[in-house]
């Protein structure tokens, strides 16, 4: 009895799968694999056609986005570059190209940077990572907080918790930075104005996408929240002597979590690619002004490039939820 | 049990009205040195940019503002629009015109050890012309032939007909003077990131995204005559920082963490003025911001229609409401108004006239106008095609100025129909063809009034032409502009230019709507920055600190 896989499983029905001596965690863990190869296998595949189909001419948005024009060009001006990048093969061999190279890890060079994809990306995804950490962290912070103090209160306070919920939910990232900006970086000076890369400079992006993001994960949370606090549980922890905050972090928090853990593991993924208002208001290098700077140029190698990135950090996030998931909850270990 | 809930809304309130009264403050204090501060030695300039080019050197306005600071040319414009010495100390053409030659300064190295002399020269040029430079090779085109290493300083360029203003072009940075060694040696990626010149700075590292430090050339002997001072740059390094939000930008300015910025919102102009930061403007010579008609096909064939369509804006009064006085009106649109040669009469041509404008319409047998005030004709609607690049050749301030361009065509009848397009889709040439519009918009920089050779040369078969975005074809405003540019003599030459810019005028085939500008801002405790004269990017050779 090997662990010999896809074909039998998927033909199987649920029954006779269970006679198998396959471990359920293995089944997960080789099911989860191949999904995951999958879905990056459709994102590379989808970025390509993307690519592919936008309108126009690549050769010649390669050469206008080099010059600064918007003209057409000759067949003599594009002949060295569509011979260069292979850009009149067949689009099945330019995909199948494609394919083999990022089987093999590489990415291809940049149209406009005549350099290495890996290498541009490996340069600017430790920004975007650090932002996106941050952002988290201070995502949660914020909530935590703010769910804690004010969900389960009086009415007015429970009211005017939610209210500031769906408000910060709604603030546009590109406003909400502006403000924060004047007021911290200009008028305070408590942080630099040009982020950079620098710790300090950190605060303010990631403070601009984790408001908006504490309050949408507060929206899902609150609800929860509120309806654990009138558990039985509850009423045994006071009954025991335990403090309203005592219960509120320690027993109803972990409740009321989970849906926000599930939209963290989207907002991963979000914020690596949607940081990008962020990125030019504050002068952060990042995989957002990447991906905008390719998508402007057709600058294709580029954009899979960040596409399977993004994606494979989906998958990755995804994993982590499903993970962290267990560890609130254990009764889920068995579900 | 609940505890006193009611203290927490008035200790969230009271934080909320906390920091809206902080924002109130701002980094106030006086921006301006000391009286009696000294020049310093070293330093970081730090200067806010606005876009990151992919490279250092290529054919972008963007660009040659970089390129400018590592790289030397043969040739610099002063002030005063004299050609100036640079890499070459005198230069001559030819009795015929058809030969120019070039003597070098001595001893002066590229940053790799290597010498410039006539051989890199030529390399060079030879190098531009095949593409290594994508404008450049436009400008050379039709004109260069080759060109040749007399002797170690001397190189004799060998063109096709007369190019009198040959040298004055090369004076933009898209003819900047590159290492041969490192251009035949080095990869593309290295040559893009840090190309290897002989020029005041060189490229230290590229953080994509953030900055380019450019350091110093200690060795550096080669300023061109219109420098402030010799040798090498005073300050030791110029953090050369790509802000791309003008807010932003502004803010750092005001925050002390540039010295200074480009681009400077109209907005922002006079405040940044009134705190006493220096600023510095430039008015961009060559192609301004100007509209064209698709003369090929659709309404605009008709010259009527095209001159109702100019009769019917008040283009002065659009600029000067959104340009808030900063940026100019221009009324010509072959060339700008700092460009010489320019015609005040090809200007002044057209003015608001929207009886005239219905006049002409009514003539055209579009009589009808249907509910919304747009005219009709045979159940056709008087629509215009009007796309344009927003955020690359048209800035903010710029798409405002279209939007009024729309508003007052339509008290004629005009349907105009605006069309912002992303940059791919501006690149891809989707919306440049014949089909993609019916009047276009944009700009191109230039020393000269020879950019109409390159905006208004024929697209034939056999020399294709895609810069002429009117699709207007004639072989006598072609001749015009090609006497113009072999003229000798410059009054000669000056008086053609204005006759084909009248010519353009007189037929309605493009029109100016305002002149395109650089602008810096530059903190008082920072001196000695200027604008270099072909382009306007920011010259840091001179600059240094006071304290």
């Amino acid at each position: 009895m090997t662990h010999t896989l896809s074909a039998k499983h998927t033909d199987a029905p649920p029954a006779t799968r269970r006679r198998l001596t396959v471990s359920p965690r293995a089944r997960s863990i080789v099911e989860k694999l191949v999904g995951a190869g999958i879905v990056l296998w459709g994102a590379a595949t989808a970025a390509f056609l993307a690519q592919v189909a936008l309108p126009g001419d690549r050769a010649t948005t390669i050469l206008n986005v080099r010059s600064g024009q918007t003209q057409l060009r000759t067949p003599e001006e594009l002949a060295p570059i569509n011979a260069e990048y292979g850009l009149q093969d067949p689009v099945l061999v330019q995909y199948l190209d494609y394919l083999g190279g990022l089987l093999r890890g590489d990415l291809g060079i940049s149209y406009q940077q005549h350099r290495p994809v890996w290498g541009i990306i490996s340069e600017q995804v430790g920004a975007t990572l650090a932002l996106t950490a941050v952002t988290l962290v201070l995502a949660w912070v914020i909530m935590v907080f703010w769910v804690t103090l004010t969900a389960g209160r009086g009415p007015r306070i429970r009211a005017f918790g939610s209210g500031v919920d769906t408000v910060t939910a709604g603030l546009p990232p590109y406003w909400l930075g502006i403000l924060l900006l004047l007021v911290f970086a200009l008028g305070l000076g408590w942080f630099p104005v040009i982020g950079g890369t620098g710790v300090n400079g950190i605060v303010l992006p990631a403070l601009t996408l984790a408001i908006p993001l504490a309050g949408f994960m507060g929206q899902a949370t609150r609800t929860e929240f509120e309806r654990s606090l009138d558990a039985p549980f509850v009423l045994t922890a006071r009954m025991r002597g335990m403090g309203d905050v005592g219960i509120r972090l320690r027993h109803v928090l972990r409740h009321a979590v989970l849906p926000a853990v599930t939209l963290s593991g989207w907002a991963i993924g979000a914020t690596i690619s949607g940081a990008v208002i962020v990125e030019s208001l504050f002068t952060r290098p990042g995989i957002g002004s990447v991906l905008i700077t390719a998508v402007d140029s057709q600058d294709l190698p580029v954009v899979t490039g960040v596409v399977v990135l993004v994606a494979a950090t989906y998958v990755v996030a995804n994993l982590l939820v499903d993970l962290a998931y267990t560890l609130i909850d254990p009764r889920m270990k068995n579900s | 049990m609940r505890k006193h809930p009611t203290k927490t809304v008035p200790l969230i309130a009271a934080g909320i009205v906390a920091m809206v009264a902080l924002s109130g403050c701002s980094a106030g204090g006086s921006i301006e040195p000391a009286a009696n501060a000294k020049q310093l030695t070293g330093g970081t300039v730090s200067y806010g940019h606005q876009q990151e080019p992919a490279c250092v050197f290529g054919g972008w306005i963007e660009q040659a503002y970089l390129s400018y600071q590592v790289l030397d040319n043969l040739v610099s414009l002063d002030k005063d629009h004299n050609i100036v010495p640079w890499l070459a100390e005198t230069w001559q053409a030819s009795d015929d015109q058809l030969s120019w030659t070039f003597t070098l300064k001595e001893g002066v190295s590229f940053t790799d050890g290597t010498p410039v002399n006539a051989e890199v020269i030529a390399y060079n040029f030879d190098y531009w012309a095949a593409g290594g430079n994508s404008t450049a090779a436009v400008w050379l085109g039709g004109y260069y032939e080759s060109a040749e290493a007399v002797d170690d300083l001397t190189v004799k360029v060998n063109l096709a007909k007369p190019y009198p203003l040959f040298a004055e072009n090369l004076t933009q940075s898209y003819f900047g003077v590159q290492s041969q060694q490192a251009l035949e040696t080095r990869t593309d990626e290295e040559n893009c990131a840090a190309p290897i010149g002989s020029g005041a700075f060189t490229v230290g590292e590229w953080n994509r995204g953030e900055n380019i430090i450019l350091h110093r050339n200690d060795d550096y002997t080669s300023p061109p005559a219109n420098a402030k001072h010799d040798g090498p740059a005073y300050v030791e390094e110029v953090d050369w920082k790509f802000i791309s939000d003008a807010t932003t930008r502004v803010s750092a300015l005001r925050a002390g963490e540039a010295d200074a910025i480009y681009d400077v919102p109209a907005i922002e102009w006079k405040g940044v003025g009134e705190q006493g930061y220096e600023q510095l403007k430039y008015v961009t010579p060559g192609r301004p911001q100007q509209i064209s008609f698709n003369t090929a096909k659709g309404i605009f064939t008709d010259e009527n229609l095209r001159k109702a369509f100019v009769y019917s804006l008040d283009r002065k009064s659009i600029v000067d409401t959104i340009g808030k006085g900063v940026i100019p009106y221009e009324g010509n649109g072959a060339v700008s108004q700092t460009t010489p040669g320019y015609s005040e009469k090809a200007a002044d041509a057209y003015s608001f006239d929207l009886e005239k404008a219905n006049e002409l319409l009514d003539a055209a047998g579009w009589t009808e106008r249907d509910d919304d005030g747009y005219r009709v004709k045979d159940g056709k609607t008087l629509d215009v095609q009007f796309p344009y690049s927003g955020g690359t050749i048209i800035n903010a301030d710029g798409a405002s100025i279209l939007q009024g361009v729309q508003q007052q065509a339509k008290a004629a009848g005009f349907k105009v129909n605006l069309i912002p397009i992303p940059p791919s889709a501006a690149a891809s040439g989707k919306y440049s063809g014949v089909d993609g519009y019916d009047i276009s918009v944009g700009y191109w920089t230039s020393v000269n009034a020879g950019i109409q050779y390159i905006n208004w040369r024929q697209n034939l078969p056999e020399s294709p032409n895609n810069w002429n975005s009117a699709f207007y074809n004639d072989p006598e405003l072609e001749d015009l502009i090609v006497r113009a540019n072999s003229a000798i003599d410059l009054d000669e030459q000056n008086a053609l230019y204005a006759e084909a810019q009248e010519y353009i005028a007189d037929r309605a085939l493009s029109v100016g709507l305002y002149d395109r500008l650089s602008t810096l801002a530059v903190n008082p405790s920072l001196k000695g920055v200027w604008q270099e004269s072909s382009q306007g990017g920011p010259v840091f050779h001179d600059a240094y600190f006071v304290g």
